[in-house]
């Protein structure tokens, strides 16, 4: 990957790349494997970054990410770095080798942001009326120009064991196809066990009673 | 270093637009016809572009504030369904099905899952939404609007009781394809959701598309060799439900061997024409000494419960709320001269 195009996805990530280029980039990342999972690191690096709402990435994944960003003392609230073309420069210059798997479409990542509700909130969109002051919440007061990495937390999803994926997969067949797109969308996206966890005994586990 | 919100726009606007232009590609030659189509059409049309078209696509599935990309490769060749779901950046498992045989690889706990089902059930047929749908849904076409340069009409699809998750799906005009589809709980709250980034129709899909990226080297293979059998249920029991949540009938009683299992299992479904609940009943091998306790799960936004009755291990699983597969699964019973021995 040459170091021209290197900088144009950098730019296109931070909305400072002319639209006809960004069309042209665009139609070049739908062709280009290679291109498409580098920008995908390059999402995945600035969602973890910025602790998007309503975007949670693979523990593990986001992890490595952020034992690289924690290592960077350039990243600290106190001395991250106004300038938005330095700014770039120091989170994914070096993580541009640090090999991170994931071939992930940044398309989605960036839709999800705009899209993806957070849980519980509801389906309505507040507006404000004219005059009416908006009180900054705790959390946004605090914010300002900084931001918080987040450590990656325990997974809520199921595990699934041996016995309800067959489970899941037998019934999978008998779902109509948007639910069984769901379904077995999530049992892919379920948390795996640590390495040399036990089955557990009972073949469901329970969460609740 | 927040961006500003124009950006995730702008770009989640080329994202789209390159990743259905594909789609439009191989709609072009196809004429133009009114769309008049009902709501409940609609959904006809989206169930039978799903599982009557070939397409490969990438989509983000959102549960719980956690994001995860998939891959879905689908494929209808001679009557033989084929498809391919794999997660790309997780926990690399895939599903590979083809006509009646579906594999599961599960790298993470290095075991493949081999599943053969009966050739009717290889899901060339799709259910239909009917009237009895109707009765316990309110399906309506709530907008029309354009989603990343593709014209799609939102149907909503919304339960009228707490037995039953709703959806919305923004279903392409042209295509019949859901680019976006959530699954709305009983308070409105959207719990699950699907976006495709990209999609490509085609007339062709290669075999070499549905052959598993990961190596299963010194992985555990669990099939169901033995061909299931109508009759040859896990009991000499004829288990039903003794009442169901309004709409939900039995539609489907066989035996199965699962990938694993020892003996038959009995697989009941119930459905509503619209969501399903699977419960299956299989004999418990050894008392535990240790008064049964109930049990429940979820994978993603569905549910799963289980119990024990007569002896037997009663497990439902459906995408449904949990409240539903409990019910269900409590009110299934033994019936036949055996019950009264166990």
């Amino acid at each position: 990957m040459n170091e021209e195009l290197d900088s144009q996805l950098s730019a296109m990530f931070d909305d400072e790349l002319l639209p006809a280029e960004c069309e042209l980039l665009a139609r070049r990342l739908s062709r280009d494997e290679h291109l498409k999972a580098r920008w995908g690191r390059y999402a995945i690096i600035g969602a973890v970054i910025r602790a998007e709402r309503g975007v949670r990435l693979n523990a593990p994944l986001a992890g490595r990410v952020n034992a690289v960003l924690l290592a960077e003392p350039a990243l600290t609230a106190d001395t991250a770095p106004r300038d938005r073309n330095q700014a770039r420069l120091r989170w994914w210059q070096p993580l541009a080798g640090a090999g991170v798997a994931a071939g992930v479409a940044a398309v989605s990542i960036m839709w999800l942001r705009a899209q993806a509700p957070l849980p519980g909130a509801p389906q309505v969109t507040q507006v404000t009326a004219p005059g009416q002051a908006i009180v900054p919440t705790a959390s946004s007061a605090a914010q300002g120009d900084s931001y918080v990495v987040p450590r990656p937390k325990p997974a809520a999803v199921m595990v699934p064991s041996t016995e309800l994926a067959n489970y899941v997969v037998a019934h999978s067949m008998f779902s109509n196809p948007v639910a069984r797109r769901n379904l077995l969308s999530a049992f892919m996206a379920s948390e795996s066990p640590a390495a040399g966890t036990q089955e557990p005994q009972s073949n469901v586990k329970a969460i609740a009673q | 270093m927040s961006r500003p919100s124009r950006s995730s726009g702008r770009l989640a606007s080329l994202a789209l637009a390159w990743a259905v232009a594909s789609v439009a590609a191989a709609e072009e030659a196809a004429p133009k016809r009114p769309i008049e189509y009902t709501p409940t059409g609609w959904l006809e049309r989206m169930d039978q572009a799903l599982t009557t078209r070939n397409y490969d696509g990438t989509f983000a599935h959102w549960q719980g504030g956690r994001v995860e990309m998939l891959r879905i490769i689908h494929r209808v060749q001679d009557g033989t369904v084929s498809e391919r779901l794999a997660s790309l950046d997780g926990s690399g498992r895939e599903f590979i099905r083809t006509g009646a045989n579906l594999t599961c690889y599960l790298p993470d706990r290095r075991t493949v899952l081999v599943e053969q089902r009966p050739a009717e059930e290889s899901l060339v047929s799709f259910p239909t939404v009917n009237d009895q749908t109707a009765t316990f849904y309110d399906i309506r076409e709530v907008g029309h609007m354009r989603l990343n340069r593709r014209d799609t009409h939102v149907i909503a699809v919304s339960p009228k009781d707490e037995y039953r998750y709703g959806y919305q799906l923004w279903i392409d005009e042209s295509t019949a394809m859901p680019l976006k589809s959530q699954l709305i709980d009983a308070h409105g709250q959207v719990i699950e959701q699907i976006v495709f980034a990209s999609l490509t129709l085609s007339s062709r899909i290669a075999d070499s598309a549905f052959r598993p990226e990961i190596s299963t080297e010194g992985f555990q293979w669990l099939r169901n060799d033995a061909t299931p059998h109508p009759q040859a249920g896990a009991s000499a029991l004829a288990w039903s439900a003794t009442n169901l949540p309004p709409g939900f009938r039995m539609t489907v009683r066989s035996a199965q061997i699962l990938p694993g299992s020892v003996g038959a299992v009995d697989h009941l479904v119930f459905t509503d024409g619209f969501a399903s609940v699977s419960v299956f009943v299989e004999r418990q091998s050894a008392p535990s000494g240790q008064p049964p306790v109930p049990e429940s799960a979820a994978v993603g936004s569905s549910s799963a419960f289980s119990t024990v009755v007569d002896g037997h291990k009663i497990t439902a699983v459906g995408e449904v709320p949990p409240a539903t597969v409990r019910y269900i699964a409590g009110q299934l019973k033994a019936q036949g001269a055996a019950a009264a021995g166990r």
